[in-house]
Formats: structure tokens, sequence, C-alpha cells
């Protein structure tokens, strides 16, 4: 997973380039291949939630988000995970530049 | 007895700690199944959020006419209207839904995502706004190759 934030005039903004095939239940079975696909995304700064996503297997694969928020400063850490639909989860957290 | 009040000392703290993730974090595949299994825009729409009247016209959807990659289309949304939840549908797939979005404190509606698209087909995204309205913008978005299996 990449993820990069950046503040410009006050609002951070977040690019997030997820790692998942996002194979849903068709696919699978066309291509007969095992169902993975990231079902929850969350992105956290000093512990509150500024975003996040409930998602199904109908993104790009290798999912890309981009999103915005404000009140958070400079040197911030933020954290970023997700959960598939196997119950795995990764993890990454960035810098706020 | 003192064990029995180490061990509902312990229970009252794990709930402690779990609690705040998920009352910040709603798992809407949890919450609203019914969403993710319609096939339809309308149908998953109204399994999300009910039976709406969104407005349409305040939400700024950058998709492209042409796609050349059905495998990832890039959808952009974006308006002034402070909203707690977006939700991203189309009607290319064999389900409805793709995404529900939600904002947390201090969220700028400003989002955007690829989606796969097998077929030309209509990008619905609605959202719900902080005053508790519901938003609206739909566009249709034509595919030269698809990129979704099924």
């Amino acid at each position: 997973m990449k993820v990069k934030a950046k503040l410009k005039k006050g609002v951070v903004g977040v690019k997030v380039l997820a790692k998942s095939p996002m194979v849903g239940k068709e696919e699978a079975e066309k291509k007969k291949v095992a169902v993975e696909f990231i079902t929850h995304i969350t992105a956290r700064v000093n512990g509150a939630v500024v975003w996040e996503a409930s998602t199904g297997p109908f993104l790009s694969k290798n999912p890309y988000f981009q999103f915005a928020f404000a009140g958070a400063n400079k040197g911030d850490k933020i954290d970023v995970d997700w959960v598939d639909s196997n119950g795995k989860t990764a993890k990454k957290t960035a810098k706020i530049k | 007895m003192e064990r029995r009040k180490f061990l509902s000392l312990g229970a009252v703290a794990a709930a402690a700690t779990v609690l705040p993730s998920s009352v910040s974090a709603t798992d809407f595949r949890a919450t609203a199944p019914a969403t993710w299994d319609a096939a339809g825009s309308a149908e998953a729409v109204k399994a999300l959020f009910g039976d709406i009247k969104p407005i349409e016209g305040k939400i700024k959807m950058k998709a492209p006419k042409l796609a050349e990659n059905g495998g990832a289309v890039p959808i952009g949304m974006k308006s002034k209207v402070e909203v707690t939840t977006v939700a991203l549908f189309q009607d290319a797939n064999p389900r409805s839904a793709v995404a529900v979005f939600e904002l947390g404190k201090g969220g700028v509606f400003d989002i955007k995502t690829k989606i796969k698209m097998r077929k030309t087909a209509n990008v619905t995204i609605i959202a719900k706004g902080t005053d508790g309205k519901f938003y609206s913008q739909v566009q249709k978005v034509e595919v030269s190759i698809g990129g979704c299996g099924g």
C-alpha cells in the first residue's frame, strides 16, 4: 500500500494506492481464482477517523482513492488500514507533508 | 471473589478499548447487507438510504464520457455541500454498489477512485448532507473494452 498526504491551504489531500486483486464472486468463478477484495478501508489522524469506505469488488484492481480533510497539521501522522473479504488486514502510516 | 472482580474489570476494559473504533467506523457491508446484493442502482440506493428524493445538480462528477479501459474508470466527485456519507453505484456489473465513503470530522467532499465497468452504463452518486438532505448525480459512461468478469 502507498499513502501520500499533503497539506495545502489548510486541507490535507490524501492519495492511497491499495493492493488487492478485487476479485468478486462472478469474476472468481469465471477465472477460477479465489474471491478476494477489500471490504473496508479506514484513515485515521491522531486516532480520529477522517475518512473511511465500505467497498465492494467493483473497484478497480489495486484500488486507488483520493480524499481530503481539514484540521490536521504538517508532521501529523495518518494511519490507513484495510480489511479484505478473507479477514486479512494491512496498515500503513504516513507523515503529512 | 477476587478473581471474579478481576475478570469483570478486564471485560470492562476490553469493551472500553473496542468501543471507540466501532462507534466512529461504520461498516456498511455489515449494517446494510442488502445494498451489496442489489443488481440495480435504484434498489441499492433504496436498501442503503431508504425511500429518498435526492436533490440534483449540487455534486460535480468527473467521469470520462468514453472510457477506453473498463478495468479502471476514474470517477471523481466533489461538492461544496457538507456531507457525511457518499455512496457510489453503477449499472454495468452484476451488482450495483461499488463503495460507500464516510467523511469524518473536517472531511472535505472531494473524492476520487477507480471502478470496474464491463459495459456502458450510468454511474450514480448519492450523498447525504450534514443537513440531512440527500444529493444525487448521474452520468452515463461509455465503455469500449469491458473490465469486469462475470
